[in-house]
């Protein structure tokens, strides 16, 4: 009874605001992938209300996180990785092929994405590795070693071959290290050298093209530098968007279109007709492009509040990350809000155009089971940050 | 210490991971603002572009009537079955939409009793050019075949009756000259510039429904359309509606018209039948004919080619566009320039021996034995040769061409159809330019005796008739009464029309006709046949020849007007290949007037009104 009283007493000093804006968001995917689906003839479930009960699902795992001391994660966050490194490489064996891709392991007719456990796992590990307080984090060997154990998830989900969430790794690591106060030089030589790698793998795709060479050249040079055809349909979309509009080229085309027309405020709710019409794909409406049917239909000041509640949780989460109890707590944090930011980010970039279409879900919002859960698991972490903070 | 540094230090990099981050969303919101607000209208525009399209929809064409408001051209819905992409879309490539809508022919065809129109060839160029359309399978269904559907138990999903608008004439080939016939729609690049799509429409092509297509079809609607991603209809909005194309109000009686066809079906030849009070052309008959109702709603190859290679000329309106030597039949205005000229009195006579000697070739007159000593009124009944050279050679040709001219001869009539011929008043100057020759003497004699150069249609015939029955009015033939709404409002009306009067003294207008009369009345009056009981009539007799020498061919020629009294009926008839005009052209006229004076009461009334 007594410990019952005292779990209630910190759930009562969770913070609402952030919940309210969670809330927030997953009311507003529920309600554009009611939208994105509502001229689906042919689907027999409603998606819809298959994530209502993920986001239930979700909501319940954030409570139980939040009651879960995350300081406990220093016992299993080793395991944990483990656990997400074994699912990694059972997904490129026994992984369910969609699209071209192995990125989903079926349990029990339950669809799951180990790139998503994964994720998770890093920033665990990572928060772990850099909490005591003692170790001397600008050290080169210390961050060496993050950037290895990040590495191997990272290598493992490009295998898949997923690049949008294999690159989301990337500056999740780096902020955390950066708040756990390793020496920005390197730091910096590490964003830059991570940023001309992409512009790399941007140009090696480009240029065999460009410089002429044929085709079956094209062939061998990217098998050399082991570029699947779809990563490289995906970026040269980005490169050449007017280059196959029926093509790979065709979802950003319709999705810029969408938001574009949608003007200050929108078609109204059910009412986007590059939905309606199928230009925009009816696979990738409630997931991937979700963004670009909110913005259609309720138009720049739809879009205005979606940016609105991510601010708020990045300020909301920022915060947590302020008033952690320790560094582990803070970093932990920072590494959360980070991999939702950054979903969100590439996410909204790429539906509007400005990043290549990479197929990164908008947190909460996107349907999508798994990253429904994980996304609310990580939050949870932070109200469980939140309510162990000095004070009261 | 440290501790509290290390703090302080995360916490300023918290605060700047935090500024990059709202920085970022704000440069979103940024590109958002640009996209959305700034670039909208280009993005809308796209939208337009890839989803909507804009559909010419016809409008029901007007209908045609006769005097009588009887209806001669009318629209009639044709049922098509025809196949809705959209519901028997196949998951996958279109290819197996294609096999789908094969099957379903096939499935449908022991129903329809006949094969479809469609191969599978047009099944795929619909799926690329027409997608949002109806593909029509089967046109004209019978009723026998829409009650087959009905019943039917197959599955008739992506099934749909579609309707089109088809042209009907009512009467089969009742005046089908003068209506014409209608094809489908030539567009012009600029009528289709702002549609991606468009249905057939119909197009005059012949006779009135040419002359006055654009009087008949109305204002195309517009339809707009929202496409799919894949090209199929989802929504239709009229953007705007079709604006009913007025109806054409015909002078013409049906009922003569049907009198008229039946006395010259059985030859190739013309009747035209004018009020010559007002030039209303009451009938208006050219054979062989055709069908048009044969043509809709597409013209047949096979059958076209057999029209256009009929010797008989079957789509040729020979009342308009045909010229003949008129013969004999001219002859009234030959005399009307004499006395006019004042060259001859009426009572003047000339000893007619059955030839007549022009330098020293004799020209022949009809009778060989001669008809004695004959005046104007007998030489007009008796249509003797060596009387008219004798006063055309007096008054000269000028005074003939003249007075032709002022007929309305060697000009078009003005007529609404299309194709007219202007025919030939020939002149010195005329021989000059089109046979490099002089005029002689030999042609004035022809030309006296309404043969050589000179062509006139029986139109022209009829008109040159109606004068004679009003007695010097040249009318210009009516064939329009009126435009009317669908709702039977008049919008235009035309006017009769009195081109001119011609200036002829009473006395010598009426010697002529006299001449006329007994053509008809007088017991030895060529023209005699023709006669019917309790009507005086007048008229004239014309026997022309054509073609080669040797082939003896004739053209039957008589104009008539009647009664002599007060004349409500001109008209001029012509037969190819007669014996002689009076033989030939006259009993089939006898037959005519007796019809038209049998015609109930009650619809006179109205001619003359």
């Amino acid at each position: 009874m007594r410990e019952f009283l005292q779990q209630f007493r910190l759930l009562r000093r969770m913070n609402w605001i952030m919940l309210l804006m969670i809330i927030g968001l997953i009311v507003f995917g529920v309600c554009f992938i009611y939208s994105a689906t509502s001229m689906r003839e042919d689907s027999t479930v409603d998606l819809y209300a298959k994530q209502i009960k993920w986001a239930l699902a979700g909501i319940v795992c954030y409570f139980g996180i939040t009651l879960f001391d995350y300081r406990r994660l220093r016992d299993v966050s080793w395991l944990f990785y483990a656990v997400a490194l074994v699912l990694l490489v059972a997904v490129l064996f026994f992984g369910t092929r969609i699209y071209g891709a192995k990125r989903w392991l079926m349990f029990m007719g339950v669809g799951v994405q180990p790139s998503e456990i994964g994720k998770l796992a890093v920033i665990a590990l990572s928060a772990c590795l850099l909490s005591p307080a003692a170790e001397k984090f600008d050290r080169l060997p210390a961050m060496w070693r993050l950037f290895l154990l990040a590495g191997i998830p990272m290598a493992l989900v490009m295998k898949e071959p997923d690049l949008g969430s294999a690159l989301v790794y990337l500056p999740v690591v780096v902020a955390m290290l950066f708040v756990a106060g390793a020496r920005v030089k390197p730091l910096v030589i590490m964003g830059v050298s991570g940023a001309a790698g992409v512009l790399l793998l941007l140009a090696a795709v480009a240029l065999p093209e460009q410089m002429g060479m044929t085709p079956e050249h094209q062939d061998k040079f990217f098998h050399t530098i082991r570029l699947s055809e779809y990563q490289r349909d995906r970026i040269e979309v980005f490169l050449q968007p007017g280059k196959d509009p029926m093509g790979t080229g065709w979802n950003k085309r319709q999705s810029e279109i969408a938001v574009g027309s949608g003007g200050l405020t929108g078609k109204g709710y059910l009412g986007g007709t590059q939905n309606i019409l199928g230009f925009l794909p009816r696979t990738v409406a409630p997931t991937d492009f979700i963004f670009s049917v909110i913005t259609e239909e309720l138009g720049f000041i739809g879009a205005l509040g979606i940016l609105a509640l991510y601010g708020g949780l990045v300020i909301c989460g920022l915060y947590v990350a302020r008033v952690a109890p320790d560094k582990m707590g803070r970093v932990l944090c920072v590494g959360i809000v980070m991999m939702v930011f950054t979903h969100a980010f590439v996410n909204m970039a790429m539906t509007i155009g400005v990043l290549p279409v990479v197929g990164i879900p908008l947190p909460l919002v996107s349907y999508g089971g798994t990253f429904m859960v994980i996304t609310l698991f990580a939050l949870g972490l932070m109200q469980s940050v939140y309510v162990r903070r000095p004070g009261l | 210490m440290a501790e509290g540094e290390t703090t302080l230090l995360e916490l300023k990099r918290i605060r700047l991971v935090l500024f990059i981050m709202l920085g970022l969303l704000l440069l979103l919101g940024a590109i958002l603002f640009d996209l959305q607000i700034s670039r909208q209208p280009e993005f809308e525009a796209s939208l337009h572009k890839q989803s909507v399209r804009r559909i010419r929809l016809p409008a029901p064409r007007g209908r045609i009537f006769d005097r009588n408001q009887l209806c001669l051209a009318d629209n009639q819905p044709c049922y098509c079955l025809a196949f809705n992409l959209e519901d028997l879309r196949q998951p996958g490539r279109w290819k197996n939409t294609v096999a789908e809508v094969q099957r379903k022919v096939g499935e449908l065809k022991g129903l329809m009793g006949r094969k479809a129109i469609i191969s599978e060839e047009d099944i795929w160029t619909h799926i690329r050019r027409r997608l949002p359309l109806p593909l029509v399978a089967w046109r004209s269904l019978d009723p026998a075949a829409l009650a087959r559907i009905s019943e039917s138990s197959v599955d008739m999903t992506g099934v749909e009756i579609y309707v089109e608008p088809n042209r009907v004439y009512p009467k089969g080939g009742l005046a089908a000259h003068v209506l014409g016939y209608v094809g489908k729609t030539d567009f012009s690049k600029d009528e289709i510039a702002d549609f991606q799509y468009y249905l057939p429409e119909m197009d005059g092509k012949m006779g009135l429904e040419r002359q006055f297509n654009q009087t008949l079809v109305g204002l195309p609607g517009e339809q707009l359309m929202r496409i799919d991603a894949s090209g199929l209809k989802r929504a239709e909005r009229m953007d705007k509606e079709a604006k009913l194309g007025a109806n054409v109000i015909l002078a013409l009686d049906a009922r003569i018209q049907a009198l008229a066809e039946g006395v010259i079906k059985d030859v190739p030849g013309a009747v035209v039948v004018l009020d010559p009070n007002n030039g209303d052309v009451l009938a208006l008959a050219s054979s062989p004919t055709f069908n048009p109702n044969q043509l809709m709603p597409f013209f047949p190859k096979a059958l076209w080619d057999q029209l256009n290679d009929d010797p008989g000329k079957p789509m040729l309106n020979k009342a308009v566009a045909e010229v003949y030597a008129p013969g004999s039949i001219f002859k009234p205005v030959t005399a009307l320039a004499a006395l006019n000229s004042e060259t001859i009195a009426v009572g003047m006579t000339v000893n007619c021996p059955g030839y007549f000697m022009i330098g020293n070739k004799a020209m022949k007159c009809w009778n060989p034995n001669g008809h004695g000593l004959v005046d104007l009124r007998r030489g007009i009944e008796q249509s003797c040769n060596t009387y008219f050279i004798t006063i055309g050679l007096k008054c000269g040709n000028e005074a003939i061409s003249d007075l032709a001219k002022l007929f309305g001869l060697g000009e078009k009539t003005g007529i609404e159809l299309d194709r007219e011929a202007a025919g030939i008043v020939p002149t010195p100057e005329w021989k000059q330019k089109y046979r490099h020759d002089d005029w002689r003497n030999g042609d004035t004699c022809n030309f006296a005796i309404g043969q050589g150069a000179l062509a006139v249609t029986p139109l022209q015939m009829a008109v040159v008739a109606a004068t004679l029955a009003s007695g010097g009015d040249v009318m210009r033939p009516r064939l329009v009464l009126s435009l009317q709404d669908a709702a039977g409002d008049t919008l235009t009306n035309y006017p009769a029309t009195r081109v001119r009067r011609l200036p002829l003294a009473h006395e010598t207008m009426q010697a002529v006709r006299q001449g006329m009369h007994d053509v008809i009345m007088a017991p030895t009056g060529t023209g005699g046949r023709a006669r019917i009981p309790g009507i005086e009539m007048a008229g004239k007799t014309g026997t022309a020849e054509y073609g080669e020498k040797e082939d003896r061919k004739k053209h039957g020629w008589m104009i008539l007007f009647a009664p002599y009294e007060k004349p409500r009926y001109a008209v001029a008839m012509v037969v190819d290949d007669a014996v002689s005009g009076g033989f030939t052209v006259g009993p089939r006229l006898h037959e005519l007037m007796m019809g038209i004076f049998n015609l109930p009461a009650a619809s006179q009334k109205k001619e003359e009104g």
